[in-house]
């Protein structure tokens, strides 16, 4: 069977609830800048929630794109490594710069109605093969030494899919 | 040497050399397992989720990626200085300090950094809000900001984004500044120059008596001032007044 290269995605969920300090971080700032720049899109101040900006003033969408740089710094802390998913050895791994931040809903009149998430995308890897719930992968184009290509173990999880797959020209 | 000793010593040289991986790899679970100290795991009965890292060394607040005056990113065109100046009409015109500014506009494509395409389409962090900028007004009631000219797009004349908030984020006013236009302005001459990679030229240019924005600035108030040249780069000044 041919190798796959496939592009991990992980939707992380942050909303009031988060407990981490980098989500807490994630929350507020995600927070301060929907307040400012919903009153593009508000300026008569008819509506509270970011759903009813959707439904009712066109163009609110363009709003997922303009929070989100709120959360660029916070994503450069990261050092190119997903957050939260690691191999079953426990490390993290996942090289990443690509993503994609999605407000879920917010409240401009209510903080903790505010609900976000951050879509990480990660580089092309090399899919090895599934042994039961785990995926073997490894860095695309990863130079085999001595013991052969090194490799990772990852668990299926809930919010880690794939997303795309093309097969490896070798 | 019997051979049964022989092949002893042959898989104790090849376990010898196997060792120091086995050592790497329990130091590196090592460290997993004491970092996990500081993080919350789930459980059920036996089966216990894999050890997790913290979220990064140390997460520290981090202001908005828009909160710069270099707003280029990786765009590329004809140097354009932006000075904005914010005056208070409440208090006879006097600068007003302390405002935050956003403004944002077009590449010379014509182009505004935002998520294409639909869905789940993904863009690299680094680069994607490209000339869009948050300065706050010093005490003269300046913010100054390091861009590219504009270029233009079909149905509007070049034109930059502002929207200026009190310091406490409360929105004052959200306007636009437009440019002066006609044969030696600033406009023709960078949209000219193909060697900026400014393509367009001005054919199909829409001017700003016929821009549904500006066509009524029957005074000019929103032109701002342009000076400079191609070579040395421009600089646009212009004063907005609001209500604070």
């Amino acid at each position: 069977m041919p190798n796959n290269i496939i592009r991990l995605c992980y939707r992380k969920i942050i909303d009031a609830s988060s407990a981490q300090v980098w989500d807490k971080y994630v929350f507020d700032s995600s927070y301060a800048e929907f307040l400012l720049q919903a009153q593009l899109y508000n300026q008569e101040k008819k509506y509270t929630l970011f759903s009813e900006l959707l439904l009712h003033v066109p163009n609110a969408k363009k709003l997922h794109f303009l929070v989100s740089a709120a959360v660029v710094g916070y994503l450069q802390q990261l050092n190119d490594i997903f957050p939260d998913i690691t191999d079953n050895l426990g490390r993290q791994f996942v090289p990443f710069k690509n993503f994609r931040f999605e407000m879920i809903e917010s409240d401009v009149t209510k903080k903790a109605n505010h609900r976000v998430a951050i879509n990480f995308f990660s580089e092309p890897m090399t899919w090895h093969g599934s042994i039961g719930n785990y995926l073997l992968l490894s860095a695309a184009g990863e130079k085999e030494n001595a013991d052969g290509v090194l490799t990772h173990l990852v668990p299926l999880q809930p919010f880690l899919g794939i997303y795309s797959v093309k097969e490896e020209i070798l | 040497m019997e051979p049964s000793r022989k092949k002893f010593l042959k898989n104790f040289l090849i376990g010898a050399a196997t060792v120091p991986v086995i050592l790497e790899a329990c130091k590196k679970d090592t460290v997993a397992a004491a970092e996990t100290a500081t993080t919350t795991g789930t459980s059920s009965g036996s089966c216990a989720l894999a050890p997790t890292e913290t979220a990064g060394p140390f997460p520290t607040i981090t202001p908005s990626s828009l909160v710069r005056s270099d707003i280029r990113l990786d765009r590329t065109g004809v140097a354009l200085t932006i000075n904005i100046t914010v005056k208070n009409t409440s208090n006879s015109c006097a600068a007003l300090s302390g405002a935050i500014v956003d403004i944002w506009h077009c590449d010379k494509d014509g182009y505004y950094s935002e998520y294409g395409g639909t869905g789940m389409q993904s863009v690299n962090y680094t680069t994607v809000h490209f000339l869009r900028g948050r300065q706050t007004t010093d005490a003269n009631g300046l913010v100054s900001f390091t861009s590219i000219f504009p270029g233009w797009y079909s149905g509007r004349a070049t034109h930059i984004h502002v929207h200026v908030y009190n310091a406490a984020g409360t929105s004052l006013m959200i306007t636009q500044i437009a440019f002066p236009e006609g044969s030696g302005s600033a406009v023709a001459t960078v949209n000219a120059s193909t060697a900026n990679g400014y393509t367009k030229g001005m054919t199909g240019y829409t001017y700003n008596a016929s821009d549904n924005v500006f066509s009524d600035d029957t005074s000019g108030a929103e032109i701002a001032t342009v000076t400079g040249s191609v070579a040395a780069g421009y600089t646009l000044a212009h004063t907005i007044n609001v209500k604070a």
